[in-house]
């Protein structure tokens, strides 16, 4: 088991240069197309070129987050407010009968839960997963919304952890209307400022709650994650 | 499967069988039809589907045709921050980093997302040889896991089995209720494995990229199972082939969405995790140790070939076995490998050898499907083309191949030879006439499953003669 012999392997292979016809093939096309520079800004940019266009205004995304989480049954909810925030979150407590709510230390979380009368589990110190398990519903933060693909981002920091958002059957984002941005590319590079080299060990797109079509292609909701997403977005 | 040695008769045995079921192949169709509506619903919401096409390909090529670079950077990385990583020549070496690592920890039970990858070294029969409990979580794959069988495609692991299927097998296995609801059944299964995640002491994913500049593997999913997998287990092993890497971490904006697209059909598969190295000082939880084992497995032999190292570009996305015409009547199984359709044609005789596996590059009407379907437009049915070219090339033709091409040139370098084999060819046929589809046909192996039209009045030459 060794690097070296692996990686000279590698080179030596490397060492005869790529079929120039091969090489072209992937390039070809019958229609004529627009081809972005080769390289890492040339996929940056062919991200916001050639991928589904969602506009440019907040409007415009929050219009096409609504229309992507309508299909996925994620509940997206914009409310002006942060006491609308904390209205709803207490009208969903009433209807799924929240008993135990998970939550981390985030201050938007915290402020939004502050008065819901639920027994709840801080992830941010030492928690027990069975615990956790038995959460009726994780509220978590994140680092952005993606209007191209009505996703949230997390990571680790911004979610409590990597089991809050997973493990209880229903999942709630709360974020704020500065954190929609247009694509995924756009999503990076939120964490690549906020942590610099210091790279969280978990990051994810959360889109849409769990599901699997794994028997016939029925499409069935909380496969082994949440069976509910919901993702409640303060707008001022 | 059946347990035949000689892998080219095992497939034709069981090609001619799954194509005698017609329900079953009826059944795959339609499965393959919804995927296709789907698919082409979120292709047309691209600005511009085949650019993007173009651009994924391009972020492929540059991480293979410098993957000596980014596979140090990608190790580099992941070890900086805490991670181990494990280099395996092939699919032993693999089997010996992952099981001297759960003894390490004097596992008992193990937890598996889904991994072609750990298919490929047949890891599950080698921990379970060894006495430890080895789960796959995905639904798909637990449900084959169940029937002890292999996965029939590598992203729709189950989808040649009914409902009514799985319901006899839950009752048989899990005591389950009786049920044949999808719903309810995925149900059965999400309460089996919950404990399990709770309970393993190991988590075993693979990856579907790993991203150089970051150190970081990235896992495309839908369940939630692989988050869970990766999230409570103390340990977390991740397998994963030295060409899934990618340049730079952006470079997920573009492949993850083509992945999504090509693979399911959905616009973005729900969970997309990176995960680089255990969890941190400042972080509060996840696996205290994370072993990523790369693995070689003659992929490097591939790499070697300049024509062919395109297909390491390949993002296991499946769309060329959902589209392939051969795919959809032999089906899954009949290939024998743990890559099926034309993408495992194309790879598997160079990873397992040319000798047993040449007869795959036939199983193709060459018709194109898949290279024009592929998300990173490799060009497979050509790579076909070159597998049937080498094999002939290397004598390995057989006998049969090359007495019927020496006839062939011989007949096509005389033109009086040429007319007299046409003239006996149609007598030939008025004469087999009566006997046609009966074993006494000399041409019974071709024709029991073909009619044969007659020929037409006028050869092609009288009827240029008469035209002028
Ligand atoms: S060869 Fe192309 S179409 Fe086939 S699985 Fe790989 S990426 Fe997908």
């Amino acid at each position: 088991m060794s690097r070296d012999a692996i990686l000279g392997r590698v080179r030596e292979a490397l060492s005869v240069k790529t079929d120039a016809h091969v090489r072209e093939v992937a390039k070809k096309s019958s229609h004529s197309l627009p081809v972005l520079a080769n390289g890492p800004d040339g996929r940056t940019q062919a991200v916001k070129e050639f991928l589904p266009f969602v506009g440019e205004s907040l409007e415009d995304h929050i219009a096409a987050f609504k229309v992507l989480s309508d299909k996925l049954q994620t509940e997206f909810i914009v409310v002006p407010t942060i006491d609308s925030a904390r209205q709803t979150l207490d009208e969903l407590r009433q209807k799924h009968q929240w008993e135990r709510v998970g939550i981390h230390d985030h201050e938007l979380v915290q402020s939004c839960v502050d008065q819901l009368p639920v027994e709840f589990l801080n992830t941010s110190s030492n928690y027990d997963a069975h615990a956790l398990e038995k959460c009726d519903v994780g509220i978590s933060g994140c680092d952005a919304l993606i209007a191209q693909t009505a996703s949230a981002l997390v990571t680790n920091h911004s979610a409590g952890g990597r089991a809050l958002s997973v493990l209880p059957p229903h999942h709630v984002v709360v974020a704020d209307a500065s954190q929609m941005v247009t694509t995924m590319a756009d999503g990076f590079a939120i964490i690549r400022e906020k942590h610099h080299e210091k790279w969280p060990s978990f990051i994810s797109f959360i889109t849409g709650p769990s599901r699997t079509a794994d028997i016939e292609r029925v499409l069935v909701l909380g496969a082994h994650g949440p069976k509910k997403l919901t993702i409640i977005m303060i707008s001022e | 499967m059946s347990q035949s040695t000689n892998p080219t008769s095992q497939f034709q045995t069981d090609a001619n069988r799954v194509t005698a079921d017609v329900d079953r192949r009826s059944f795959l169709r339609s499965s393959l039809r919804g995927y296709q509506t789907t698919r082409n619903a979120t292709q047309d919401r691209f600005l511009n589907y085949e650019s993007a096409r173009i651009a994924a390909g391009d972020a492929k090529w540059e991480a293979i045709e410098n993957l000596d670079v980014y596979l140090a950077q990608f190790a580099d990385k992941l070890e900086a921050r805490g991670a181990t990583v494990h280099w395996c020549s092939d699919s032993e070496e693999a089997r010996e980093a992952i099981l001297d690592i759960i003894k390490q920890h004097d596992a008992k039970s193990v937890i598996k997302s889904k991994c072609m990858t750990t298919e490929e070294i047949h890891l599950n029969d080698l921990l379970e040889k060894e006495g430890f409990e080895v789960v796959e979580s995905d639904l798909g794959e637990f449900i084959v896991q169940l029937r002890d069988e292999a996965p029939y495609h590598f992203v729709f692991p189950a989808m040649h089995l009914k409902k009514e299927e799985i319901n006899t097998l839950f009752q048989e296995k899990l005591k389950s209720i009786n049920t044949d609801d999808p719903e309810e059944l995925t149900m059965v299964a999400r309460e089996v494995l919950r404990q399990k995640y709770l309970s393993a002491d190991i988590g075993i994913s693979g990856a579907n990229f790993g991203v150089a500049e970051t150190g970081m593997i990235s896992i495309t999913e839908n369940e939630g199972n692989a988050r869970l997998t990766t999230s409570l287990p103390k340990v977390h092993i991740a397998l994963m082939g030295i060409e899934k890497i990618i340049p730079r971490l952006e470079d997920l904006a573009l492949m993850l969405p083509m992945l999504a697209t090509a693979g399911t059909g959905q616009h973005l598969t729900c969970y997309n995790s990176q995960l680089g190295g255990p969890r941190q000082d400042d972080e509060i939880d996840g696996p205290v140790e994370m072993h990523v084992v790369l693995l070689d497995n003659h992929r490097t032999r591939l790499l070697a070939d300049p024509e062919q190292r395109d297909a390491l570009r390949c993002i296991r996305c499946g769309a060329c076995l959902n589209v392939c015409p051969i795919f959809k009547n032999v089906g899954g199984h009949t290939y024998g490998t743990t890559y099926q359709g034309p993408i495992g044609s194309v790879i598997t005789p160079h990873l397992r050898g040319l000798k047993d596996w040449k007869h795959l590059s036939h199983s193709s009407s060459l018709c194109g499907a898949c290279s024009e379907t592929c998300p990173v437009k490799i060009d497979l049915h050509h790579h076909l083309l070159r597998n049937r070219r080498d094999a002939a090339g290397k004598g390995q033709g057989g006998l049969a191949e090359k007495t019927l091409m020496l006839g062939f040139t011989i007949v096509m370098r005389r033109p009086w030879l040429y007319r007299l084999t046409g003239r006996l060819g149609k007598l030939g046929h008025v004469l087999t006439k009566p006997i046609h589809g009966t074993r006494i046909d000399p041409f019974y192996a071709w024709k029991k499953t073909r009619d044969l039209d007659d020929p037409a009045k006028q050869s092609f030459k009288q009827y240029w003669k008469s035209r002028k």
